[in-house]
């Protein structure tokens, strides 16, 4: 699998260099000003372009004509009625869309340039490209550790005590590594709703993706475990290109620089979240943000 | 009245479902129960000394010198037994005593050949001697005790015969006397129907006691022992004590079977005292003890199933099952995997799923006839395999038996594990496979290996799939995969039908069920444990 043919040019990390850099992600205090961020030169994160995009479930409609383009380095908070897509357009990002059958697209998604639909791209490096977390955590019914070895090992990783490292910076980036350093070989699904959504977050970063989508990560969660998830979003947008799909307004104005509007399958508004929430271009927007509709 | 109506139907479905619990219960003890009782006593029951002797002979279990004092013991109250069988049958046996006076006659005829006596003599005994023999054999035939007393006194008048002194002829004299005197006591009216009675009571003795001392051993293995059981040893006193007769007790009715003790019919004979004898020393004459005959489920059987037990039973049974196993295992798995994970939605795949259905219904004769057809005949000669039934043919019949349960089980497993884990898996850049053997499978694993228990359990009790593909009733254990096995549920099918054993030994046949049960069941408890154990590392 791994030495199919890579045809997407993402940028490879140094995996030695990639353990640093997680570790460094830990040591990153909460910064006040995104602004700052938003100035990186320096990003590697990837960028995510989607240029009239529209993906059909058979003849109904997910998404429609999407056009925007995700900065790298930075949340963007996707939000929207139900129904409205954002899911859809989230899951084409990995292509984990391919599970369900008798789907097509029109129009192109590019990850770094590269379009995701295209025949010749290699799902396996997309896939670990781009990490996903769900909507409900979705851990395997292994032990924590295997749950977060999985992603290495599948990429070849094979010395125990790498994996070890790796599951130790993955955990510690993920906020989860104090509470459960000690039984790493318990059975993850013995862990609390909150701490198996961060296993899942971990077990993502395991893989070294440069992208991270979240599907409504924290709509199984309660409000104080949903407040660590939150945290742990903030720490990682230095270093990850974060999309979040999310119901929760107060989320969205809370953790994205960035937020976009769907409903009916059509994007509607894509801006600032200060904007959209502030001072929203559409009527439609308006409607939604301020709770008259949806 | 709507809330009345509710808790009088909750309280009838509740009464309805523990009425249906208590009921399968029962029905599952009383035809388990009598089965399982039965077949206990072919591991605890009485044995005999016979059965000792049994065991030192053929598996050389027991202490020698302790029962050759115990059989020296039994033999000395079997004697009597002997003794008044052979003293009756002097009287009674006619066929036996005029066999021996032809014997007689043409002995003396060589004698007096030998001793070159003059034609004239050799004339004149002759005829004497013939006329001695002609009224002897009168007097046995007879039935009238003034004949014989007639035939018998003339005959004695010769007894001081210088001719006939000294000769073989003397024995006629005795004969004479012998029969004289073991007639005073008898109807003569009922001697043919005692002749019969007394054949029937010798072979009962002789399957009570076994051989006499005296006489050579029986070529038959099954012959060589009495009764080795207790309880045979009981149905055979039963036997001997009374007889069972079919009698019309009025005109056009259907004949009634009464029972009739010997005691009366021999009553005033010789032979009377055998039944009281034989009643009231029968442990001494056998020595019963309670037995836990554990090899039973280790030793071979001889002569049939007739002694031992069922170990080679067991083990072919052991050995199909698994092998079975070994098959259907991996092509069912492989199987369910590719109509979930690889097969779309096409017309192909939905003929191959309705085949799969059809096939779970099918007779398990038709599967031993495809696997005759098939296996035995094309397959395994096909690769230059002996065409014979053998265990490698019946394993993959039963194989193929099975792999309809094995796939639909696992297709439901496979099916049963949540999108969640397999997108997580996908996401991380797994690809189809990996995902299938490391998330998939691991998951889908408990309903798999409940597919496998279901199959296992009907593999181990089949009889018609292996009937003409690989199982012998008797026969050597395998050697190799090319030679066929013996196995339990085959083993009681042939007792079953093909045999008088059945009758002789039904502890043995209910022994061989219960040890299938048994077998199964601890099959089943394994592979549940099992169970049990992976999917308590799934919960965590």
């Amino acid at each position: 699998m791994q030495k199919g043919k890579d045809n997407m040019p993402i940028p490879a990390l140094e995996k030695e260099a990639n353990i640093d850099h997680i570790n460094s992600v830990v040591s990153l205090s909460r910064k006040a000003d995104s602004a700052n961020r938003e100035k990186k030169t320096d990003c590697k994160c990837a960028i995510i372009k989607s240029e009239n995009f529209s993906f059909y479930y058979g003849s109904k409609v997910g998404v429609k004509d999407i056009t925007m383009e995700i900065y790298p380095c930075s949340v963007t908070a996707i939000i929207g009625p139900s129904g409205c897509g954002k899911s859809t357009f989230l899951r084409s990002i990995n292509r984990i869309n391919d599970l369900i059958p008798h789907t097509h697209v029109e129009g192109k998604l590019l990850v770094n340039g590269h379009n995701v639909y295209d025949k010749n791209t290699n799902l396996v490096n997309l896939r670990q490209q781009v990490g996903m977390v769900f909507q409900k955590p979705n851990p395997f019914p292994k032990s924590m550790f295997e749950n977060v070895a999985y992603g290495p090992k599948l990429q070849g990783v094979k010395s125990r005590s790498k994996l070890q490292q790796i599951v130790e910076n993955s955990l510690k980036a993920a906020a989860l590594w104090e509470e459960v350093k000690d039984d790493l070989k318990k059975s993850a699904l013995a862990l609390s709703g909150g701490q198996q959504q961060r296993l899942c977050i971990a077990r993502a970063l395991a893989t070294k993706p440069s992208i991270i989508l979240m599907d409504e990560p924290c709509s199984a969660l309660d409000p104080i475990a949903t407040g660590k998830i939150e945290d742990l979003i903030d720490k990682l947008q230095n270093d990850y290109t974060i999309v979040i799909v999310t119901h929760n307004m107060q989320q969205a104005a809370r953790v994205s620089e960035r937020t976009a509007f769907f409903c009916l399958g059509e994007m509607i508004e894509y801006d600032s979240t200060v904007k959209i929430f502030r001072n929203p271009g559409k009527k439609q927007t308006e409607d939604y943000v301020t709770g008259r509709f949806g | 009245m709507r809330h009345i109506i509710r808790r009088i139907t909750d309280k009838a479905f509740t009464i309805l479902t523990g009425t249906s619990v208590v009921l399968l219960t029962s029905v599952l003890l009383i035809v388990l129960g009598p089965m399982v009782w039965r077949g206990a006593k072919a591991v605890i029951f009485k044995d005999t000394v016979e059965f000792r002797k049994m065991q030192l002979d053929l598996y050389n279990r027991g202490n020698p010198a302790s029962l050759k004092a115990e059989n020296a013991e039994t033999e000395s109250f079997r004697k009597t037994v002997y003794e008044i069988v052979d003293d009756f049958k002097h009287g009674i046996d006619t066929e036996e005593l005029i066999d021996r006076t032809k014997q007689i006659y043409r002995q003396l005829g060589k004698e007096l050949r030998y001793k070159e006596v003059t034609d004239e003599d050799y004339q004149r005994i002759r005829s004497l001697a013939r006329d001695i023999r002609d009224r002897l054999q009168a007097a046995f035939e007879s039935n009238d005790k003034k004949v014989i007393k007639e035939n018998i006194n003339y005959i004695l008048q010769y007894r001081l015969d210088k001719d006939l002194a000294d000769t073989a002829a003397a024995e006629f004299f005795t004969l004479a006397e012998d029969f004289s005197q073991s007639i005073e006591n008898i109807d003569l009216n009922k001697s043919r129907q005692y002749a019969g009675s007394l054949q029937q009571i010798e072979e009962i003795i002789f399957r009570l006691l076994g051989p006499k001392p005296s006489d050579p051993l029986p070529a038959l293995t099954m012959e060589r022992y009495g009764a080795t059981r207790w309880d045979m040893a009981q149905k055979l006193l039963d036997e001997l004590l009374w007889s069972e007769q079919w009698v019309q007790k009025e005109p056009r009715q259907p004949l009634i079977k009464i029972r009739i003790s010997r005691a009366e019919e021999f009553a005033g004979t010789k032979l009377e005292p055998l039944f009281g004898y034989v009643e009231n020393n029968l442990d001494k004459m056998l020595k019963p003890e309670s037995r836990f005959y554990w090899q039973y489920f280790i030793d071979d059987s001889t002569p049939g199933h007739y002694f031992g037990g069922v170990g080679p039973e067991i083990l072919g049974t052991l050995l199909l099952t698994l092998l079975a196993m070994l098959f259907v295992f991996p092509l069912g798995v492989i199987s369910a995997a590719y109509l979930v994970e690889c097969a779309s939605d096409n017309l192909a795949v939905r003929i191959i799923r309705m085949c799969i259905n059809t096939l779970a219904g099918v007779p398990s004769i038709v599967f031993g006839l495809f696997g005759l057809a098939f296996f035995v005949l094309f397959f395994i000669p096909l690769f230059g395999g002996p065409s014979k039934p053998c265990v490698l043919a019946a394993s993959l019949t039963l194989a193929v038996l099975t792999l309809p349960v094995m796939i639909r089980a696992s297709e439901e497993a496979i099916r049963s594990v949540p999108q969640t884990y397999k997108e997580a898996s996908l996401g991380l850049g797994a690809s189809r496979f990996s995902t299938f053997v490391k998330v998939t499978l691991p998951a889908a694993l408990p309903g798999i290996l409940t597919g496998l228990i279901l199959s296992l359990s009907r593999v181990a009790g089949e009889t018609a799939p292996i009937l003409f593909t690989g199982a012998v009733a008797l026969g050597p254990l395998p050697k190799s995969l090319f030679d066929p096995t013996r196995t339990l549920s085959y083993g009681s099918y042939d007792i079953a039908v093909g045999d008088r054993l059945a009758m002789l030994v039904p502890h043995n046949q209910y022994g061989m069920v219960v040890t299938l049960v048994l077998l199964i069941l601890c099959l089943n408890a394994i592979a549940i444990v099992l169970r049990a154990r992976v999917s308590r590392k799934l919960r965590g």
